[in-house]
């Protein structure tokens, strides 16, 4: 309950603040977003599974934002940007999907 | 090499990768962790969970944001810029129409100035003569078509050769020319009054008339005597012409036409003389002393007036 409150403060400090976001940052937002989903999908999973613990999901989450930003960004520089934030993007996106498939297993059972 | 029944191991490691790639994908990074371990003296860490948690909704609100702040600009400046010809368009109209009103005002308050005087029918028929005026009679119409690009005649795809039945510049003034000779009153070329200083020349690709662009087919209208038709045709230009048809697949009609409609030529542009500047001593090498550079006759291949026109 309070995980969906804090995520809910989030987005609204987010639409309030409205900070700017700077050039250098631009291409990793949408990298960190799917590293933070794949953190968050992933904490759900463990507290379904009744193996949630704090400090991992927040390790996980800095650990997933910042290698997910540093491989882009290594990738920006040897110019392979594009496609090592695809890479990026597919490993997140099998483990979100993997993740939610756990969580529907264990909320449907199927 | 590939695929060959000598290595099984290769294609089974192939697999074995991709599985051991998505089951470590799939496994949680919980997977160590044996057991709930939310006891009460770790208020930090739910702290800093919560934060976590904080920031993703943050990360979320931020990034949709600045898609939202990037993607409409270069849709908001295309409907400025839109919006900006629309407006352009608009006013162009208005001026159009205000032009066409102070026309026909001119035309009319001449009209009345010049009644009963013959001197009205006068200005008409010089006007007409000049090209100054739009008129409407019988007359022909010669087409004049590109002849097809050569194709190759295998793969049917456009060789680079040159196309000897384009049409250029030359075959429009000549064509006006054989008109004007063949007795025509008036002549337009897509719809481009001809007037004493009309130029038609070639730039790049594309043909000027009076520097406007007209594009093929081009249709050079002319009112003229009703054998103008025959008078083209028996002339050595409409011979020209039909050796071109014959030869390179040019494609020329001339029809006799009825009811032509022939608009009305840009208004010629006055030009005066203006002194030599002042500024310049008459020993000056440059200060040329006649000062008539400006008022020299149009410059490329202008149309001869009508000889015998009106």
């Amino acid at each position: 309950m309070f995980a969906v409150v804090a995520l809910g403060v989030g987005v609204v400090l987010g639409l309030v603040l409205e900070p700017t976001v700077p050039a250098q940052l631009q291409p990793y937002l949408p990298i960190a977003v799917v590293a933070a989903l794949d953190a968050v999908f992933g904490g759900v999973r463990a507290k379904l599974d009744k193996i949630f613990d704090d400090k991992q999901f927040v390790v996980s989450f800095v650990s997933n934002v910042l290698v997910a930003a540093l491989i882009v960004y290594v990738g920006d520089h040897l110019g392979v940007g594009g496609q090592l934030s695809t890479g990026v993007v597919v490993v997140f996106g099998v483990r979100i999907f993997g993740n939610v498939a756990a969580i529907r297993r264990h909320l449907f059972r199927a | 090499m590939t695929g060959t029944p000598t290595r099984p191991t290769r294609r089974g490691g192939a697999s074995d990768l991709l599985a051991r790639l998505f089951g470590n994908l799939l496994d949680s990074e919980y997977a160590h962790t044996t057991a709930p371990r939310t006891r009460p003296g770790r208020l930090a860490a739910r702290a800093a969970a919560l934060t976590a948690l904080v920031a993703t909704g943050f990360l979320l609100a931020v990034a949709y944001q600045s898609v939202l702040a990037t993607e409409p600009a270069a849709s908001k400046a295309r409907a400025k810029l839109v919006s900006d010809v629309r407006e352009r368009q608009r006013q162009a109209d208005a001026l159009q129409k205000q032009a066409d009103r102070l026309r026909d005002d001119v035309a009319r308050q001449r009209e009345a100035a010049l009644a009963g005087s013959g001197d009205a029918e006068r200005l008409f028929d010089l006007g007409a003569a000049s090209g100054l005026t739009a008129v409407h009679g019988d007359g022909v119409v010669v087409r004049l078509t590109d002849a097809p690009a050569p194709v190759d005649p295998v793969t049917g795809k456009p060789t680079g050769a040159t196309n000897l039945g384009r049409v250029l510049d030359r075959d429009l003034q000549d064509v006006a020319n054989e008109l004007w000779r063949d007795g025509a009153e008036a002549i337009a070329i897509n719809g481009e009054r001809l007037t004493a200083t009309s130029t038609i020349r070639q730039a790049g690709g594309a043909i000027l008339v009076d520097f406007r662009p007209v594009t093929g087919p081009y249709e050079v209208s002319a009112v003229g005597p009703s054998d103008l038709d025959r008078r083209f045709q028996a002339s050595d230009t409409g011979q020209r012409f039909r050796h071109y048809v014959a030869a390179y697949g040019m494609q020329v009609s001339v029809k006799r036409t009825k009811g032509l409609t022939l608009p009305a030529g840009p208004d010629p542009r006055l030009r005066y003389a203006v002194p030599a500047p002042t500024g310049s001593p008459t020993g000056s090498p440059t200060g040329s002393p006649t000062a008539g550079g400006s008022a020299g006759p149009s410059v490329g291949s202008s149309v001869p007036s009508p000889s015998g026109g009106g």
